[in-house]
């Protein structure tokens, strides 16, 4: 007993030392940023590095110091800017992930791009003309535009950029917008021509509507380094990117709108804080600066804070859930007509988003171009309802709603959506997925109805074809109605702005009449940020752009 | 989230020794002793509260847990809605009273799976040794060794979300300590004077097993079945809250609690009372647990003895 | 002894073995693949069929294992379905913020627990016991997600004492290292110092109760002598088994807590990969926890035998 005795408390003191050396080694060893092989990045990573850290750790504090270091423009400094989701690649051509855009919104330009109205405006292209057979683009590059790397920035970029976008083998997520292109040529180092197959009036919003439509620089696809170190032309560029700083940016010297002042941020740092309170109170406690959600709960309270400014405005994303017509007895219109009758599309959007939102019987929201007023549906018309499914003879009807604890509106909207139906005899069941799950689920289309949302578009044809189309690659529901695709179809190639809206409110009026979506709601697009945030708006397509923001100290 | 209570220090020898005939009035004793704690006798009192919400819960709760009314939403307490109601109307108390049910339901059957197959586990592990004991023992290691919520979330993730499947999901987790537990006091057990003198008396290894070694190692399991509990609980609430487990509307304090959070400043209450019923019902678990443990171990027994009080 | 350690060295790289090919069936299992989540809505067969056979997705599971595995074995651990980089980067920059956590956590553990658990078992049935051992059971009942969430709102925001979340490298700044991992630090802390209480006063009171001790006292040493020399050496033992296996879990089991305070561990990333099947992401990151894991008890299981040779079987 008294060897052990010994032994045991020798064990203790060898035991201390060991504890106290492995904390102090795991603490000195820092989350290294990624090694980046560009030689202006590297130097200026560990300076970039440096300044956004003081920056972070101590909140809002040391933004006078880097306006000292770095700002020859008043409000100089790097914006701390919360994300609620991670990035994943940063290649614009191959990403999906909503993170990576906002940050990829700063560091890339398209060849044209959503102005504030989201009318297509110059970007990288300065002005361009159409056939008269409508069937050849051709665009003026704009001059003085250099790359990140210094590179001077010509046609051929643009035009490698859109061949590897459609490249079949390449496997980008937007190729199918680029569906009626059919060659894109740099005739000079200042011209682009692009051929379409057909007229195509939305040509611009598909090769430019998002930076998933990006020009990149061949040189760093050439050597592989075009996920983890972007370089663009836009006005901000890529730094470092590690877990416990999020992605650092710095400002662009060089920007094609460096005349104006922009941009006058000498930074951006986004973090990543998943949890939506947590972030919020990052956010009230000034640790950072913007943020890119609110808790829908908190809008009234937070509007009335004066520590923080919350903007909201309509978006073109739509909630909707959709039931399954290849399944009986959801293949009966008459019985997808009850459901979209018997719901209240205004308490569901309250309960789900507190106000901020707009019931919609329709996709297009309200306030765009392309909006058409049609609601065919009463709100909550019990008797209706059930004289249409008793009209369809079905009685006892079970539906299984598909969500995803991913998408927490979801889950709220079907709760809600079971109260009302409960109402007409109709049993809701839930089934709660992760999104992993919901999307293969989804795609083999082993559900009685899934919910879900869709971004928001520009163009009508992006809010219609690919999901109600008899060929569209996203209708999972399995809608097939041969009169809505040839209008879908003729409203592709129709010229004439009034004319296709013509043909997009007929073709829209048969899916809701149909009841191939039932929609729900548009939320509205809510960004929040310190009172020394200025230069910012929020965007009815959602993109965050930094390019005129600045943050006095 | 993970069961850390570990392997405990293998039991003493002392009561080993003796022979079955006792049994019976050891159980007695040990009830006795149980009984005179008195953290014990509340834990079991709550418990049993618990156990009368589960299975009557529905019909006497005030309202019906899916019974939506947004008007009323984000209320407090008031006499009508005793906890408030929460993001959708619906009464928070009558959802804590049916959540009893989700809670006690998985934790009472997820620890039973992981005492039916790692007890057994256990047992043919210690005492047959050797090879057997090598590769179940490193089959449990694997399993031990996986963080226990990826594992949980992988399992539900391949069988589909549900409380049946959440049981399942945790029952695997929490085999390994059962199987560890056992064997280990099996291995204590195997090598004392009385089992040996019964092996050369002839006895068969299942008449050995059957009546020394298994009614000695049930002292220990029984300890672990209700820690386990506690944290099964826990557990569920975990999985609840990353959204996974029981579907919505059913009622689970773990997920209450993950809506509540993101309401914390307009209605406390939301999370608060969840949350309360789930430290209750653990900390229950645990003083029945810890009253268990004192009566059964008998260097604890012996100590609570001599002074006299529980 | 060398024996020992030698046969424990093997079977727990036996262990890893197995863990490798648990996680690769059972993720293989899971319903979606990490090209079907990375396309999302935006689902193409077309471009789905060309980024699975890229990603070499489509060959039999069989090959699949045995080609990570080759390449594991030579220090390659594959690159992320998600976002392109080596695995091994990934696992390495996270590593640091996980292993800090657990050794601050641990640290608040043993802090909080030891001296309080000697104590309540010296005074056993005092006021000091009965407090500390109610707070002890408050502490084991609350889940952590709870716990951590408070604390922000207390702390953070209400109070404004210390930072909400995010993790700042000890080499950038000492005291905002300090500052951000104190609260999940005490939040898992506290938690894990409840477990070890209990277990510290119950081992100081068996200590106590042992004939060694009544010796010891009936020989006439002052109770001050009898505890340092007599009682702690050997409940020492006990209590070392419970802090490594505590330890282990540490490493392993605070997934939630890091989401919760954006902290950039591997838990976190280990999350994220299984709702992503970043099937190279999480079949590293598991491998990793488990290996800390193993090699923990290994070390664990070590001393004891070299403290107690009967355990040597």
């Amino acid at each position: 007993m008294a060897k052990s005795t010994q032994r045991g408390a020798a064990l203790v003191r060898i035991l201390v030392v060991l504890f106290v050396v492995a904390l102090v080694a795991a603490a000195c060893s820092s989350g290294e940023s990624v090694d980046v092989d560009d030689d202006s990045t590297t130097t200026t990573a560990a300076a970039g590095g440096d300044e956004t850290t003081t920056t972070a750790a101590d909140g809002g504090d040391e933004t006078t110091t880097t306006a000292a270091a770095g700002g020859d423009t008043g409000g100089g400094a790097v914006l701390i800017a919360a994300q609620g989701s991670e990035p994943d690649r940063l290649d614009p051509h191959l990403t999906s992930a909503f993170a990576s855009f906002q940050v990829l919104e700063n560091v890339y330009d398209t060849l044209v791009q959503p102005g504030a109205d989201l009318s297509m405006e110059p970007a990288l292209a300065e002005s361009w003309e159409i056939s008269d057979d409508n069937l050849t683009w051709t665009f003026k590059m704009r001059e003085g535009v250099t790359w990140h790397n210094g590179r001077p920035f010509t046609a051929a970029d643009v035009e490698y950029s859109f061949n590897r976008i459609m490249d079949p083998d390449f496997g980008a997520a937007n190729a199918w917008r680029f569906g009626a292109v059919e060659s894109v040529t740099a005739v000079d180092d200042m011209t682009l021509e692009i051929k379409v197959t057909q007229p195509t009036p939305n040509l611009l919003v598909s090769i430019g509507g998002f930076k998933g439509m990006a020009i990149v620089p061949q040189e760093i696809v050439d050597d592989g380094t075009i996920d983890t170190n972007p370089v663009g032309t836009g006005p901000f560029k890529f730094v470092s990117s590690s877990p416990d700083q999020g992605i650092v940016l710095e400002r662009n010297e060089n920007y094609w709108r460096a005349d104006e002042g922009l941009p006058y941020l000498n930074g951006i740092q986004f973090t990543q804080i998943p949890d939506p309170t947590v972030k919020l109170t990052n956010l009230q406690t000034g640790a950072v600066d913007w943020v890119d959600t609110v808790p829908p709960q908190q809008l009234s309270a937070l509007e009335s804070d004066d520590s923080v400014v919350v903007m909201r405005v309509p978006g073109g994303d739509y909630h909707y859930f959709a039931l399954n017509q290849t399944r009986e007895p959801f293949d009966n219109p008459d019985v997808r007509r009850a459901i979209a009758t018997a719901i209240n599309r205004e308490e569901i959007a309250e309960a789900a988003q507190f106000g901020a939102a707009v019931a919609n019987q329709a996709a297009i929201p309200e306030g765009t171009f392309w909006y058409y007023d049609y609601a065919p549906y009463p709100t909550a018309d019990a008797a209706a309802a059930q004289a249409l499914l008793e009209g369809a003879g079905v009685t006892d009807l079970t539906i299984e709603f598909l969500v995803t604890s991913d998408f927490p509106e979801t889950v709220t909207q079907a709760q809600v959506i079971s109260a009302q139906l409960a109402e007409i005899g109709v049993t809701v069941e839930i089934k709660d997925v992760d999104f992993g799950t919901w999307l293969d689920l989804e795609g083999s289309g082993e559900f009685d109805a899934f919910m879900l949302s869709w971004i928001g578009n520009i163009d009508p044809d992006d809010f219609y074809y690919a999901q109600h189309h008899s060929d569209g690659g996203f209708n999972f529901q399995g809608y097939s109605n041969p009169d809505v695709d040839a209008l879908l179809d003729e409203a592709r190639v129709e010229t004439d702005q009034d004319a296709r809206k013509a043909l997009y409110d007929e073709a829209a009026a048969m899916i809701i009449d149909d009841a191939s979506y039932i929609y729900l709601y548009n939320p509205q697009n809510i960004n929040a940020w310190s009172p020394r945030v200025s230069g910012y708006t929020v965007r009815g397509d959602n993109a965050v752009r930094f390019v005129e923001t600045r943050l006095d100290g | 989230m993970a069961d850390p209570t570990p392997t405990a220090p293998p039991p003493a020898t002392h009561d080993a020794g003796e022979p079955i005939a006792e049994h019976r009035s050891r159980m007695r004793v040990t009830i006795d002793t149980v009984l005179r704690n008195r953290l014990a006798v509340i834990g079991l009192v709550v418990l049993a509260l618990l156990v009368l919400a589960a299975i009557f819960g529905p019909t006497i709760a005030p309202y019906d847990i899916n019974d939506i009314n947004i008007a009323d939403r984000l209320q407090g307490l008031s006499s009508s809605h005793w906890f408030g109601t929460d993001e959708l109307g619906r009464d928070v108390f009558s959802r804590v009273l049916v959540g009893a049910r989700v809670s006690l339901t998985v934790g009472f059957i997820a620890v039973g799976i992981a005492v039916v197959i790692g007890v057994p586990i256990g047992l043919v592990s210690g005492f047959y040794g050797g090879a057997t004991d090598s590769w179940l023992m490193r089959l449990m290691d694997i399993l031990f060794s996986l963080p226990a919520i990826l594992l949980a979330i992988a399992i539900l993730a391949v069988l589909g979300p549900g409380i049946v499947n959440a049981m399942i999901a945790i029952g695997i987790v929490y085999t390994p300590i059962f199987a560890r537990i056992t064997r280990g006091s099996v291995l204590t057990v195997k090598e004392s004077v009385f089992v040996r003198a019964a092996r050369s008396l002839g006895a068969t290894d299942t008449r050995i097993l059957r009546s020394h070694i298994l009614p000695n190692v049930v002292a220990p399991i029984i300890v672990q079945t209700s820690l386990s509990l506690a944290f099964a609980i826990l557990a569920e609430a975990a999985l609840s809250f990353l959204g996974l487990g029981v579907q919505p509307p059913e009622p689970a304090w773990g997920r209450m609690l993950s809506e509540g959070r993101g309401f914390f400043q307009q209605a406390p209450w939301m999370a608060i009372f969840p949350g309360l019923a789930i430290v209750i019902t653990v900390m229950a678990f645990n003083f029945v647990g810890d009253g268990l443990r004192d009566a059964l171990d008998p260097q604890q027994r012996s100590v609570i003895e001599s002074r006299g009080v529980g | 002894m060398t024996n020992y350690v030698l046969r424990r060295f093997g079977q727990m790289m036996l262990a890893l073995l197995g863990v490798s090919v648990i996680v690769f069936a059972l993720i293989h299992l899971v319903p979606g693949d990490p090209i079907r989540v990375a396309l999302g809505t935006r689902f193409d067969p077309d471009t789905y069929a060309a980024l699975s056979e890229r990603a070499g997705l489509d060959r039999p599971i069989v090959v699949q294992y045995f080609a990570w595995l080759g390449s594991a074995l030579t220090g390659d651990l594959g690159v992320s379905f998600r976002s392109g980089q080596p695995v091994t980067t990934l696992l390495l920059e996270r590593l640091p913020a996980t292993i800090t956590l657990a050794f601050a956590a641990l640290f608040v553990a043993i802090v909080v627990s030891i001296p309080l658990g000697i104590v309540s078992a010296i005074r056993s049935g005092s006021k000091l016991d009965y407090a500390s051992t109610a707070a002890s059971q408050v502490g084991v009942s609350v889940p952590d997600f709870w716990a951590g969430i408070m604390y922000i709102l207390l702390f953070a925001l209400a109070l404004s004492w210390l930072p909400p979340s995010g993790y700042v490298s000890i080499l950038d700044s000492p005291i905002d290292w300090l500052r951000h991992l104190a609260l999940p630090a005490v939040t898992v802390g506290l938690i894990s110092g409840s477990i070890l209480f209990r277990f510290v006063r119950s081992a100081v009171l068996e200590a106590l109760h042992q004939d060694y001790t009544r010796t010891a006292r009936a020989k006439g040493l002052s109770e001050r002598e009898v505890i340092t020399r007599h009682v702690l050496p050997n409940a020492w033992i006990p209590i070392i088994t419970v802090v490594g296996l505590q330890l282990g879990f540490l490493l392993s089991g605070v997934i939630v807590v890091e989401v919760i305070f954006a902290w950039p561990g591997l838990g976190r990333l280990a999350l994220l990969s299984v709702q992503d099947r970043d099937f190279t992401v999480l079949q590293g990151a598991v491998l990793l926890i488990a290996a800390m894991f193993l090699v923990i008890n290994l070390i664990v299981d070590v001393l004891y035998a070299y403290v107690d040779p009967r355990v040597r079987y």
